[in-house]
């Protein structure tokens, strides 16, 4: 008879058959975030979801999904269901994911290089520390051009100018003095590529030893080239641990950040209920809801705050609220069309009941 | 995964009887803080130390555990 | 001198007998353990041989199909080499229900199994696949006959290498598979 075998690595595990083809199933726990839709559309129950809120809160030593291997049959359908590819099936060593004859939710992230500014608001935003922006930034030397010069014969090496010089570019080698050189510096010199002429170590000389002169101030800003002024850099996506919630789309200041999420819907609260735990807080993995701070002490704030812009209605909350609070509802799943009816009724299942 | 307690590290703060989500569903006098007026909830202190009434109300959403200051409630 | 001859004597003497007796254990054990399915897939290989003639393959098709050099194959539809004791089980397994005759086939000859069974057999199934398949292919791996193929996420049924065993629909996590028998040669 075929039967499955399973490997398991730490939390990680793989399932595989090998008969006519090769069927391997990985699950990856890392990327996981516990919302349950895989259990919703395995047709075999073969799925089961482990106690999601006590696994991540107190880092329980458990997988978030269990598989029964003996009823698993391989079909993939929690591969396509799993809206963070936490689960992969490989027919023959080829990701069904790169199979046109599955069906595949429609989403995507992108950020266009071209409108990027790389201020990084969007790698500091993404729950998932999914951005990555690489940036260069322009060469201050060529930013600022002027003349500066110390008279060495001049100098009482005093080093206010080196304590003075915001840009620390002048660098004064201190040293005792001894009865053979009865100095306290051995050398004065100014880096002129930390040099921003702005003169202050020039006025700040007691005994006028330093000549400097800024040419960008009287000659304004044409003396510069504006691409000599640009940040350049690339921005990265990690498709794995991207999940599509659309932070970095509405954080960017200048619009380069593109979200397509795979589901439409409403998430609700019923603040009634709520006992302001925590746990869907702590559960959501893209920083939808967050407990609002007094703005002044004695206020009491909301119990909890949500800004559905994120939200990708994968109901993992809604799944661990011990109180029945949250209310997930999906009304919209855009995926890629197939062939197989039984397919399309269990992502049509995914959504909500009206 | 179950609910499980020490009595011996307890100290009978209550701080979890007073956290858990579910048990101010059931009693909402505990989330002002007061002790619950009724053993329909989770869990309750009985003579200084925490015991368990109702664990199958429990839903291992971690917050008890996250609340204790001696390590006295977990899930496993 | 005389001594020398003895020896000799003695040890073709001994010789002898060793190769007398291995080669009882050899008949022995051969014959009525390990020979006994090769004569039984001789049978099957001959009946099968018999049948594809019949249907109009040349003995080169024949003998390319069952995996025999094509001497034997002429040998065997001489009738030569083949106890007519072997002809007579491996036609009673032929007429065991689909699923004992595929498997039995199976255990003996393994990848050839399946021509023999689809010459052999004298039923004709039709296998339809209902729009509740997942395309999991578990039936695909479990039929012995490699009848079924994936198409667009659901199992197809060839009716031509069809054997009837229902495994495939035993298999099915979503009971998709319907088996009929459309013809039986009896």
């Amino acid at each position: 008879m075929v039967s499955n075998t399973k490997k398991v690595k730490a939390k990680d595990f793989d399932i595989v058959r090998s008969a006519e083809e090769k069927r391997e199933l990985s699950f990856k726990d890392d990327i996981c975030i516990g919302c349950g839709i895989c259990e919703k559309i395995c047709p075999v129950e073969a799925i089961e979801l482990g106690d999601i809120g006590a696994i991540i809160r107190t880092g329980a030593d458990e997988p978030k999904i269990k598989i029964d291997e003996d009823k698993c049959v391989l079909c993939g359908m929690c591969n396509v269901g799993c809206p963070v590819n936490a689960l992969k099936l490989k027919i023959d060593d080829e990701p069904i994911s790169d199979m046109d004859i599955y069906p595949h939710y429609i989403s995507s992230a992108e950020i266009d290089d071209d409108t990027c500014v790389y201020c990084k608001s969007c790698e500091t935003a993404c729950p998932r520390e999914a951005i990555t922006i690489a940036r260069d930034l322009p060469e201050r030397s060529k930013l600022v051009t002027g003349e500066i010069e110390i008279d060495k014969e001049k100098c009482i090496n005093c080093g206010i100018c080196e304590e003075m010089c915001p840009a620390d570019a002048i660098d004064m080698e201190h040293k005792l003095p001894t009865s053979d050189d009865p100095t306290v510096a051995s050398d004065i010199n100014v880096d002129k590529d930390k040099c921003v002429y702005c003169l202050i170590c020039k006025k700040v000389c007691p005994v006028d030893a330093i000549k400097a002169v800024c040419r960008s101030c009287s000659y304004g800003v044409y003396d510069l080239k504006p691409e000599d002024a640009e940040t350049k850099g690339s921005s990265f996506i990690d498709e794995e641990a991207c999940v599509n919630c659309g932070w970095c789309q509405e954080i960017c200041p200048v619009d380069a950040a593109k979200v397509e999420k795979p589901f439409k819907g409403e998430l609700s609260i019923d603040t009634d209920k709520c006992q302001a735990c925590g746990a869907c807080v702590d559960i959501c993995p893209c920083n939808v809801l967050s407990f609002p701070r007094p703005t002044k002490p004695g206020e009491i704030a909301e119990k909890i705050s949500k800004d559905e812009r994120y939200c990708i209605y994968c109901g993992a909350c809604e799944n661990v609220c011990p109180v029945d609070a949250i209310d997930v509802k999906r009304t919209e799943i855009k995926h890629t069309p197939t062939k197989s009816k039984s397919w399309e009724k269990k992502l049509e299942s995914l959504k909500t009941k009206t | 995964m179950e609910l499980k307690v020490n009595q011996d590290n307890c100290l009978g703060c209550g701080v979890c009887v007073v956290a858990c989500p579910v048990n101010a569903s059931i009693s909402p006098e505990v989330a002002g803080g007061h002790g619950s007026k009724t053993t329909e909830v989770i869990m309750m202190v009985e003579n200084g130390v925490i015991k368990i009434f109702s664990p199958e109300k429990c839903t291992k959403c971690g917050t008890c555990q996250l609340f204790c200051p001696t390590d006295a409630i977990w899930l496993e | 001198m005389c001594s020398y001859y003895t020896t000799i004597y003695i040890f073709c003497f001994f010789f002898l007998v060793t190769i007398y007796i291995l080669y009882v254990v050899k008949c022995v054990f051969n014959t009525h353990g390990v020979q006994m399915p090769k004569h039984i897939i001789s049978g099957l290989k001959y009946l099968a041989a018999v049948e594809l003639i019949r249907q109009g393959k040349s003995q080169k098709e024949v003998a390319q199909m069952l995996d025999m050099n094509r001497s034997t194959v002429s040998h065997y539809l001489n009738g030569r080499n083949l106890s007519w004791n072997s002809i007579k089980i491996a036609k009673v397994i032929t007429e065991l229900c689909p699923r004992d005759f595929l498997t039995l086939t199976y255990a003996l000859m393994q990848e050839n199994a399946r021509i023999v069974v689809k010459t052999c057999s004298k039923k004709e199934y039709k296998g339809t696949v209902k729009d509740s398949c997942i395309g999991c292919g578990l039936c695909a791996d479990t039929c012995l006959m490699k009848a079924i193929v994936l198409n667009d996420l659901k199992a197809q049924i060839d009716s031509d290498w069809c054997c009837g065993c229902l495994m495939c629909g035993e298999a099915c996590p979503t009971n998709s598979i319907e088996i009929l028998e459309v013809k039986n040669g009896f």
